[in-house]
């Protein structure tokens, strides 16, 4: 068999398109790659313009393209990872991949004639399967991260995430001498709650209890679970009337909360303790720690009630 | 690490290959752009695998890095490595001729890397009677991340490598960029029988 027999053999059998035309965009010759692909006849597009046939390219991009590889006599190519197709391609994974289009690598090849570029090579890779396994990857990773942001029983932030958000928030407020305020809350007898009923009962709960709060938030503001049976929330620029006020709606909400766990039904109330930033506080800790003696306070006063760190410093100092 | 020493001779018939090529590169470039580019005496150092990073002086935040491999006979072959910093990017659509709109800033960053680098890369090979392939260019990473970052998570094969900076400037568009090309450790001893060839002949 003579070389050139071998070679067009050889590009005909490929799984990459294989496209050569003039310098003035005019199609010369395909692979049957493309022919397949394109579903159109041969006669039908040999000495045609390629921005006739192929409608979808952007033209003055793909000069500019050319005249580079003309010019400079060097390789170009173009990634689906900035453009997804070139040309729009039907692909092999049709059933299995939701892309529409063959997600395309592009190589422009300059030939070489007698020292003269007359012709450019465009060569068509399909590489829909390595774009949608990033794609997947992508999904994935942003599950990942996502999942580890979240408490799984409650779906508010994690300990982890909320403290790294208040930070944050802390540090800003700081600077710019903003408020932020903090409120903890706490289940009352919860641990009598699980003896009763059921440590199901007690998720049970506990799920409720932070569906219910989130309701009750604006999006700005920062929800998570501290532990066990203690949330935490920021609120940023947001001062202590406004934090009192948010506090009495949470603990109002949870007291008339009406849960039933197996026919039985549930009540429950929390303890709220109230913070805000004040000049004193040099570490978002200072804030955590003020609003935990709030909330021990609100125990210590009976539970299911509301109390702030400046009442007790307040009373502190008057006595 | 002695064995990749390249002795002065060596070293010159190099440094004379990278400038001619350097010369003939501006000049098409020049006409390519339709402006004047501006390539710095390059310079010719030996780096390991762990103070590459370090090298690069990639530290700073949104900066970009394109890499292109190439392969020519011989078994010369490396990868070339486009350094673009934050700033120098908001014109590249002008440089090249596109409308700002054609094409997003990343596909500007890897056409530009794409151009330069094969278009110096074709005649050096040109001036060794070789004759250079090229791997698509990537973007390393860009924007959050910096490089030192993405680098150091790679684990690198290779213990030492010839790094050649070649900083190029298109001062009517104030635009600066390093290429900086990487021959690991067996593409040298590669690199230097051509060259000792080059200088038997001479």
């Amino acid at each position: 068999m003579p070389v050139d027999d071998f070679c067009s053999s050889i590009a005909n059998q490929l799984n990459t398109g294989v496209l050569i035309v003039d310098l003035n965009c005019k199609i010369l010759k395909w692979n049957r790659f493309l022919e397949i692909h394109t579903n159109k006849k041969p006669d039908d597009v040999f000495g045609k313009c390629l921005f006739t046939t192929f409608p979808e390219l952007p033209q003055r991009w793909f000069e500019r393209k050319i005249s580079s590889v003309v010019q400079l006599k060097t390789p170009s190519f173009c990634s689906w990872e900035q453009r997804r197709h070139l040309f729009k391609l039907p692909h092999t994974r049709p059933i299995t991949t939701d892309s529409k289009y063959m997600a395309q690598n592009v190589t422009f090849l300059p030939i070489e004639t007698e020292g003269k570029i007359e012709h450019i090579c465009l060569l068509i890779e399909d590489v829909t399967d390595v774009c949608h396994y990033q794609s997947m990857l992508r999904q994935t990773l942003d599950e990942l991260a996502l999942a580890n942001r979240i408490d799984g029983l409650t779906q508010v932030f994690n300990r982890k995430h909320w403290e790294e958000c208040l930070a944050k928030e802390f540090a800003r407020a700081r600077r710019y001498s903003h408020d932020v305020s903090l409120i903890m809350f706490d289940l009352d007898h919860f641990k009598l709650l699980n003896d009763t009923y059921g440590h199901q009962s007690g998720d049970m709960v506990l799920i409720e209890v932070a569906k219910h709060t989130q309701s009750l938030l604006r999006l700005c503001d920062l929800f998570g679970r501290y532990g066990g049976e203690e949330f935490a929330i920021i609120l940023p620029e947001t001062d202590l009337a406004g934090a009192l006020d948010v506090a009495e709606r949470i603990r109002k909400g949870i007291e008339s909360l009406v849960l039933s766990y197996q026919g039985k039904s549930i009540e429950t109330s929390a303890s709220v303790g109230v913070a805000v930033i004040d000049e004193r506080n040099k570490r978002y800790e200072d804030l955590i720690s003020n609003a935990d003696m709030a909330l021990y306070q609100a125990k210590a006063s009976g539970r299911n009630q509301v109390r702030s760190a400046q009442e007790l410093t307040e009373s502190a100092e008057l006595s | 690490m002695t064995a990749l020493n390249l002795n002065e001779d060596q070293q010159d018939c190099l440094q004379e290959l990278i400038n001619v090529a350097m010369g003939q590169a501006s000049d098409q470039l020049a006409r390519y752009l339709d402006t004047f580019v501006y390539l710095k005496v390059p310079s010719i150092e030996q780096v390991n695998a762990e103070s590459l990073s370090t090298t690069l002086n990639t530290e700073e935040k949104g900066i970009a890095v394109v890499s292109q491999g190439f392969f020519g006979y011989e078994g010369i072959r490396g990868e070339a490595l486009l350094v673009y910093q934050p700033k120098d990017s908001d014109r590249l659509a002008d440089l090249l001729g596109y409308e700002p709109d054609e094409l997003t800033v990343e596909e500007q960053i890897i056409d530009l890397s794409s151009i330069l680098t094969t278009t110096f890369l074709n005649v050096f090979a040109s001036q060794i009677d070789n004759q250079m392939s090229y791997s698509a260019p990537r973007l390393l990473s860009s924007g959050l991340h910096s490089v030192s970052d993405h680098l150091e998570q790679l684990s690198f094969n290779w213990d030492m490598a010839l790094k050649v900076k070649i900083s190029y400037q298109v001062t009517d568009y104030s635009f600066n960029c390093d290429m900086i090309l990487l021959i690991p450790e067996s593409a040298i001893l590669n690199i230097t029988t051509v060259i000792d060839r080059i200088l038997d002949e001479f």
